[in-house]
């Protein structure tokens, strides 16, 4: 299926430890309706290796599907409403 | 440890911000499996001096030099192995981290003089070292501390309770990393007869900085001249912070050196090796800040968490239960501070 909702990127790089996971938790609050009515997801950038289980951990915990995409030198998350 | 991200200052730090307690688990049995370990040693006669000598006498000092270890590793984002292992790996933050703790290092050279009185002056029990001069069994708080830890943690791994989604590429579990670090650590103390350390470390790098930049000041320094006797591979070795080659030169150096090179090839195999963007300003100064704050924690509590929790807590020694209630205390004012003004 074709993905049609608006992409939020975040882009956390360079971030120091645990700044990754609070900001996001933050996006995820701020960004809320918009995530649960399935018209956006958001996609954060990372280069911290620990950010793909905290992130992916606390995300699930609410509600949100996740998936881990290695790019070059860093990782995308993108975490959507669960269907 | 850069493939489980087993970060110190993260295990206090995850608790106290998001009720996190993966990698407090993982610690724990790091601990409990090193406390088996080097009592098995004695019981067979591997180490010689037990408990280790060179666990000094508990004082205030311990505690309080833990409470600025502990706001400074969480500040910094790392304690100061995690530091190395993230430097490696072309961290500019860690960077930030690692010039912080240079600096703080060669800040608290300059009021040594102060520090050193306040732990003269605080100690707490002047002829006892470690717990089992207090309860006069060596045993039995390695059997509560290490044998129940263990099983449960058996009970973890065998029913899936231990397990937690991991993305990143490589990633070790925390548990298997802290069978791996138990092992080698434990070895490594049978060989050198000393347990890991990198603070003085640190110190001495700061001492040559001194020499090349401030060499007048560094001179006049008593911190860059004491140079205390220690036991390592079976015969004694002067050692101390100051520029010169000595026991804390041929061991804790290459011991950094070590992390830094092991962690740079790690994340080049695995494709993560970047030189990383500089972090926000805030976020900047809080890392250099924390670095300064760990070198000032370590001097007064007389060494890091490498050498209080790795090394001290498996033993009981009472310095290092002192630097751990602090450390825990110092990590939840450090996650505050970086909660309300830090990361905004």
């Amino acid at each position: 299926m074709e993905h049609t909702a608006e992409d939020i990127v975040l882009d956390v790089r360079g971030q120091i430890c645990p700044a990754c996971l609070l900001i996001t938790l933050s996006e995820l609050n701020s960004n809320k309706e918009r995530l649960k009515g399935e018209k956006a997801r958001l996609v954060v950038k990372t280069d911290h290796r620990d950010a793909t289980r905290t992130i992916p951990g606390a995300a699930f915990a609410m509600g949100y599907s996740v998936s881990v995409v290695q790019k070059e030198r860093h990782y995308e998350i993108t975490l959507e409403h669960e269907k | 440890m850069y493939r489980s991200d087993f970060c110190m200052a993260g295990v206090f730090r995850d608790v106290f911000l998001f009720r996190d307690y993966l990698r407090m688990k993982a610690l724990f049995l790091l601990v409990a499996l090193l406390a088996f370990f080097l009592y098995l040693m004695r019981v067979f006669r591997v180490i010689s001096t037990y408990p280790p000598s060179f666990f000094g006498a508990p004082s205030v000092a311990n505690l309080v030099g833990g409470v600025l270890f502990g706001v400074g590793m969480v500040l910094g984002g790392g304690c100061m192995l995690g530091t190395l292992y993230r430097l490696g790996t072309g961290n500019t933050a860690s960077a930030i981290t690692f010039c912080g703790i240079l600096l703080g290092g060669f800040a608290s050279a300059v009021i040594y003089p102060s520090i050193h009185s306040f732990a003269s002056s605080t100690v707490l029990f002047k002829d006892k070292t470690a717990l089992e001069h207090i309860i006069g069994n060596a045993a039995a708080p390695v059997l509560a501390l290490s044998l129940l830890p263990i099983a449960l943690a058996w009970r973890w791994i065998k029913t899936g309770r231990w397990s937690q989604a991991a993305y990143a590429r490589g990633y070790l579990p925390l548990w298997k990393a802290s069978f791996m670090m138990a092992f080698v650590i434990a070895a490594s103390v049978a060989l050198s007869g000393r347990p890991l350390a990198v603070s003085t470390g640190y110190a001495k790098l700061s001492g040559f900085l001194g020499v090349l930049f401030l060499p007048a000041v560094t001179g006049k320094l008593a911190f860059f001249r004491v140079q205390s006797p220690r036991l390592l591979y079976g015969s004694i070795m002067n050692g101390g912070a100051g520029p010169v080659i000595d026991s804390v030169f041929l061991t804790q150096l290459p011991l950094m050196a070590g992390v830094v090179g092991g962690s740079f090839l790690s994340s080049l195999r695995l494709g993560e090796f970047k030189i990383r963007r500089l972090p926000p300003a805030r976020q900047a100064f809080s890392a250099f800040f924390g670095g300064m704050l760990m070198a000032a924690g370590a001097l007064m509590a007389a060494g890091c968490n490498l050498w209080h929790i790795i090394g001290g807590l498996p033993v009981f020694a009472l310095q290092s239960i002192l630097f751990v209630f602090g450390a825990a205390g110092g990590a939840f004012l450090g996650a505050v501070f970086l909660r309300k003004i830090v990361i905004k």
